[in-house]
């Protein structure tokens, strides 16, 4: 039996669509609310970022909840930088009696890339150990080896990253995520399909289902930002150079029309089990991006 | 400033400088590495008086000392070794060593009879006279000198560097008796001599004892030399032959050369290596147009005709003898003859002691003497010189007759003779390839010599000076062996490596128990070690580097001071440079009031504490200026440049403009440094200006 | 060796502020081995506190100089005693301990630091300290090829890499390297990849917790020998 939504979806052979909604820095949410209603049913789950680039923002759990009243399917992000395995179990505990059961376990940025760069760093886990400590919860007992009571039960997933400079590492990581317990994969951003088929090759022996991350780019300006800046997104040169090829103003509907180009081969040709759709800052051209592709 | 560390430096303070191989190859012993180093910083009157105090006659040596201490330079194991005769006579030139005046006052009551005036013999009265002795010279020949008048010509030693010492004697009060040949030792000692120093030279040819010797056209060749340079001029034909392969064969040759002969051979029995004659005499009488032909020897001569015919046989180098050389074997039939107008004989000299001396003498007839005390079978009677030790350097007889004066001395006062028993350090000698190849190649630069066409016509010295220029670039090629560091307190020593990774020449190293050593032998004395290590463990060897930029930064300041001029600048200036390198030059020259230049021993020395020392005291700018590419050390402007950038941090941070500290001239030549120092100055002009108007507003 | 920075002038000169005559206190082992507070930096920062001083209105101190062989054994302070008599404050340039160590020996004055103690690495080349131990308490060097990850990697992770790397440096400082990817050449070098691919739990944060103490000197009964 799914543990949720979500799950069942990806127990399923649907082609699966998910996106993410990054929240407010601040207390009011009614855009992030706005867009969650935009796209609440025609995608398969929403992820909530969990201050995203170490970026101080209203949290992925509290996201989740807004979610999950307006309808939507929820996937709670949570990442080792700013929480030890008390707090992490605390919110896990939570999460799950609020019916939130989908968790992605990320590492997480590191401090430097954010705002608050004086901050202290928790790390207590790391990805793999927090899949880990997922599963050992649905198995009755917390970290500290106590009994549980209530039993959380979650639908795991984590990110790989197939399109970095050197791989191999990142593979190794790969299993050790399946290892531990990861359901469903949601890679970094692809742009280069010849890479996802290679990782597709590999990554098919195991029994988790690997959604295809899509970035939805609004100019060569921003690429660039991206690549010097942002950790995990390699942008290519020769999407830069489409993105520059249009007029000014034109750039974010390019964007539209790569990402949307994406989607579609991947679809056709089923080169994974799904996308998801990352549109930084943009968040209402999702439904757009959908009709298109 | 800190007691502690500075009762620790007295402590261990003794001079360890070690000596040099120049120093210990001159006979003399002179201070070679503290006079070029000076003539590198432009200071040739501080040159000469180095020279002066090790050396009776410099300007003598100047012109003909055959210079072991070149030999022994270990800059040859680089490139060539350093010019230092050349420099030597650059000093005593540009020194004034001819204006020098000498005085002495006689304190003793013995009476000392030198006889023979020849350079050991000269050398004997002049430090007799200083030591406050009454001295007589005796010389049986018109004019003293010994082989500087009569043996050495006029091209090589004009005569008047030779007269000039001689008059010096004279004023000291050395008695000169010429004309005089001393016949009995008994009668100078009849006469109230108490003492007698026997320096007759040794001036009697050897011969060939080869038929025809006596012929006419055959001279030997002392007394033709004798003859050239009394001012007579021997008429020799045209065909000239030189039997030899010494100083006088080339002596000959080259006189013969000046007397008109046109065609002039040096006939030897050896091969060119074997010939002892100095290659820069070989190099220059080749140059003037004398033929040589080795491995020949002549077995008879005729005088028929006119003409000398001269039987020669072909030889082959056989055995070494017991000298080491390998000995000339006669091919059989081999004879051929061979035409001159005259020959000269020029195998060898040996002395001639008059057996009324009572002298026992040795091999080749010269008197034999304690090596130590100089003394020979009878008492009071001392002897040096070639008379001693048969034909050798005019230096070496130099150091012959100042031992003699001393053992004299202690002879006539009593006193067991002191031998030196300290044995001083001296350096090991081989620089490692490691080092040899981080030290940058610099051409020898020679003395400008008379062109061989000039030379051949007249007997003008051969050799001319430098220019200032050329005697500082050729000066600080030096390697100052024995002047660099040294870990002098290895308590305080981390091991941090800085020394080992900042030296540009690889000399510092870990030995086995894990210390780190430097060694002294290949340190190249740049300074850069002493000055970055962070435990101020290490020194300069000579205590004069280490306090050097200190006490003239104090005067400076003081000078500074007491002259209010303002705003004060203050210039560290490398003293090489100075004169070195034109930029500098004329830095120096156009002294600008308000700047007070710091000379230091080049900039790497540098440290941090010396710029803020400036500052502390009221400068309100610095400069530092260096030879750029032209330093004659590797790296060193980066490490300047390193701890400028660490003093101007500290400058922001307590509110003083970085601009204020400026470097000059230590990247590549090229831009007017004269300028460069004027924008400064005006620069600084406009800081202060800024300044005070601020103080003004705020109060 | 532990690896400190000099405090920036103008702090230290806050801190010195209310004290006349300060000693200024050097330190023979690790702080001179970095550049940090040996000899050569006591004098450069008398130096520069001399300039300071001359520059300003308000210079009122008396500065003296002295540097001990080290000054986190309680024995080369002894030898400091006449020194400390004749100042009003210590302004050490030892490391974290050595101040400590300092002010423990001579509760009655007070003791100044004078340098930012960093962390403990090693010198790459002149001038240049890489930080390599973060003295966790439980080395697991034997796993990782060499290469720690907690100091190495910015996140201090067990089970390496993140996706963060980009041309094998570090997504918090483009100057250095990936350590994750460090230890996966090298372990592949080595062969010993499989030490890469294992689970490592979560880790002991707290191997020996804070306030820190070792005790090596063991406990033993002098009493009767019976056997």
């Amino acid at each position: 039996m799914a543990n949720s939504l979500f799950e069942e979806k990806l127990n399923s052979h649907e082609f699966l669509v998910t996106t993410e909604v990054g929240p407010p820095k601040g207390a009011d949410v009614s855009e992030m609310v706005h867009h969650v209603d935009l796209f609440k049913d025609k995608v398969d789950a929403i992820n909530v970022t969990d201050h995203q680039s170490s970026v101080m923002r209203f949290p992925s759990l509290g996201g989740c909840l807004l979610v999950k009243e307006l309808g939507g399917e929820p996937v709670l992000q949570i990442t080792c930088r700013d929480r030890n395995r008390l707090a992490i179990q605390a919110d896990l505990l939570l999460a799950y009696s609020r019916d939130i059961r989908n968790v992605l376990c990320l590492t997480g940025d590191s401090i430097d890339v954010g705002d608050h760069t004086e901050a202290k760093p928790v790390f207590d886990l790391d990805s793999v150990q927090l899949l880990r400590m997922g599963r050992d919860m649905e198995s009755g007992k917390d970290m500290g080896g106590n009994e549980l009571k209530g039993v959380p039960q979650f639908c795991l997933g984590a990110s790989v990253h197939p399109e970095a400079d050197f791989v191999e590492p990142q593979l190794v990581k790969f299993e050790k995520k399946v290892a531990a317990g990861a359901q469903f994969f949601q890679t970094q951003g692809i742009f280069d399909l010849e890479s996802l088929r290679r990782f597709m090759q590999y990554a098919s022996q195991f029994n988790v289902k690997i959604l295809a991350g899509i970035i939805v780019l609004a100019s060569a300006r921003m690429a660039r930002y991206m690549n010097d800046n942002v950790p995990g997104i390699i942008v290519p040169e020769a999407t830069i150079d489409e993105l520059a090829g249009v007029g000014k103003g034109k750039g974010l509907e390019k964007g539209i029309e790569i990402a949307a180009r994406l989607i579609r081969t991947i679809r056709e040709e089923n080169l994974c089990h799904g996308v998801h759709i990352m549109a930084v800052g943009n968040e209402r051209i999702v439904p757009d991006i959908l009709e298109v592709a | 400033m800190d007691s502690y560390q500075t009762s620790r430096v007295k402590e261990a303070s003794y001079g360890r400088s070690l000596i040099p191989p120049c120093q210990v190859a001159c006979p003399l012993h002179m201070e070679i590495g503290e006079y070029v180093d000076l003539v590198a910083q432009g200071k040739v009157l501080e040159a000469l008086q180095v020279i002066r105090d090790g050396n009776p006659f410099p300007s003598i040596c100047a012109y003909v000392c055959t210079h072991p201490c070149e030999d022994a330079c270990r800059r040859s194991q680089v490139d060539k070794p350093i010019a230092i005769r050349a420099l030597k006579r650059f000093a005593v030139e540009f020194g004034g060593d001819r204006m020098i005046q000498l005085e002495a006052e006689t304190k003793q009551s013995e009476k000392i009879a030198v006889v023979g005036s020849g350079p050991a013999g000269l050398a004997c009265a002049y430090y007799l006279r200083k030591l406050g002795y009454q001295v007589t010279i005796f010389e049986a020949y018109s004019e003293l000198g010994g082989m500087l008048r009569v043996g050495i010509p006029q091209y090589r030693l004009p005569r008047e560097v030779v007269d000039t010492e001689v008059q010096r004697l004279i004023n000291m009060g050395v008695e000169i008796k010429v004309n005089t040949r001393v016949i009995s030792l008994d009668l100078l000692f009849d006469m109230g001599y108490k003492a007698v120093f026997i320096t007759v030279g040794a001036h009697q040819s050897l011969r060939m004892g080869i038929e025809g010797e006596e012929s006419p056209g055959v001279i030997d060749g002392a007394t033709f030399l004798r003859e050239v340079n009394l001012g007579l001029k021997p008429s020799l034909g045209e065909r000239v032959a030189i039997v030899g392969g010494g100083n006088v064969a080339m002596d000959a040759a080259r006189a013969a050369v000046r007397l008109g002969a046109s065609k002039v051979s040096i006939l030897y029995r050896r091969s060119r290596e074997e010939m002892p004659a100095s290659p820069d005499e070989i190099e220059q009488a080749l140059d003037e147009g004398v033929e040589t032909i080795f491995l020949v020897a002549p077995t008879k001569m005729r005088r028929e005709n006119g003409r000398l015919s001269v039987t020669c046989v072909r030889m082959e180098l056989g055995e070494p003898d017991t000298g080491g050389r390998r000995r000339p074997v006669p091919i059989e039939e081999s004879e051929f003859n061979m035409e001159f107008d005259s020959l000269v004989t020029a195998i060898g000299q040996a002395p001639q002691i008059s057996d009324d001396f009572h002298l026992r003498l040795g091999r080749g007839s010269t008197i034999q003497v304690d090596p130590i005390t100089l003394t020979t079978n009878r008492g009071g009677v001392f002897a040096g010189g070639d008379a001693v030790t048969g034909p050798a350097t005019v230096t070496q007889a130099l150091a012959s007759g100042r031992q003699a004066a001393f053992r004299i001395d202690d002879y006539l006062r009593h006193r067991y003779p002191l031998v030196d028993k300290e044995v001083e350090e001296t350096l090991s000698g081989e620089l490692l390839p490691k080092t040899i190849e981080m030290i940058r190649k610099i051409e020898r630069l020679e003395p400008p010599l008379l062109s061989p066409e000039a030379r051949m016509k007249e007997f003008n010295a051969v050799e001319l000076i430098y220019n200032w220029e050329s005697a500082v670039d050729e000066a600080r090629r030096c390697l100052r062996c024995g002047m660099g560091a040294e870990i002098l307190f290895q308590d305080k020593c981390a091991t941090c490596l800085t020394c080992l990774r900042v030296c540009p020449y690889n000399v510092p190293y870990l030995d086995d128990g894990g210390t780190i050593q430097i060694p002294p032998d290949q340190c190249q004395a740049c300074g850069i070690c002493v000055a970055e290590c962070p435990a101020k463990a290490i020194v300069l060897r000579k205590p004069y580097d280490r306090r050097h930029i200190d006490e003239e930064l104090e005067h400076a300041l003081k000078s500074a001071a007491e002259s209010k001029s303002k705003p004060l600048i203050v210039g560290f200036c490398c003293q090489y440079g100075l004169f070195g390198t034109g930029a500098l030059a004329s830095l120096w020259r156009e002294g600008k009031a308000g700047i007070w230049i710091v000379p230091v021993l080049c900039v790497a020395k540098l440290e941090e504490g010396h710029v803020f020392r400036a500052f502390e005291m009221g400068a309100e700018g610095v400069f530092i200026a260096g030879c750029g590419e032209q330093c004659s050390r590797e790296n060193t402007a980066f490490w300047v440049l390193q701890r400028v950038e660490k003093v101007r941090r500290i400058l922001l941070q307590i509110g003083l403009e970085p601009e204020r500290l400026q470097t000059f001239n230590l990247r590549a030549t090229g831009g007017d440094t004269a300028r460069a120092l004027d924008d400064f100055t005006e620069q600084i002009g406009g800081l202060c200006l800024a300044s005070v108007i601020k103080q003004e507003v705020e109060s | 060796m532990i690896v400190a920075e000099q405090k920036p002038v103008e702090e230290v000169r806050r801190i010195i502020t209310p004290y006349e005559r300060v000693l200024l206190l050097g330190c023979g082992t690790c702080m001179t081995v970095c550049g940090a507070g040996g000899e050569h930096e006591v004098s450069f920062l008398h130096s520069a506190l001399r300039v300071a001083e001359a520059r300003s209105s308000d210079g009122v101190h008396n500065f003296l100089e002295y540097t001990v062989k080290r000054q986190c054994d309680f024995e080369f302070l002894d030898l400091l005693v006449d020194k400390v008599r004749e100042a009003d404050a210590i302004l050490s340039l030892g490391c974290g301990i050595g101040v400590q160590v300092v002010a423990e020996r001579f509760p009655d004055i007070p003791v100044l630091p004078g340098v930012n103690t960093s962390f403990m690495g090693m010198a790459k080349e002149w001038g240049v300290w890489d930080e390599r131990c973060a003295a966790c308490g439980d080395c697991r060097l034997a796993e990782t090829a060499g290469i720690c990850p907690i100091t190495r990697c910015t996140k201090g992770i067990l089970n390496g890499p993140c996706a963060g790397a980009k041309n094998g440096k570090c997504e918090a400082n483009k100057d250095m390297d990936c350590a994750w990817i460090l230890i996966y050449k090298r372990l592949e070098k080595l062969q010993q990849l499989e030490k890469m691919r294992r689970y490592y739990p979560a880790r002991n944060f707290r191997v020996i917790p804070r306030p820190r103490r070792i005790v090596k000197k063991a406990d033993v009964d002098l009493g009767d020998d019976n056997g």
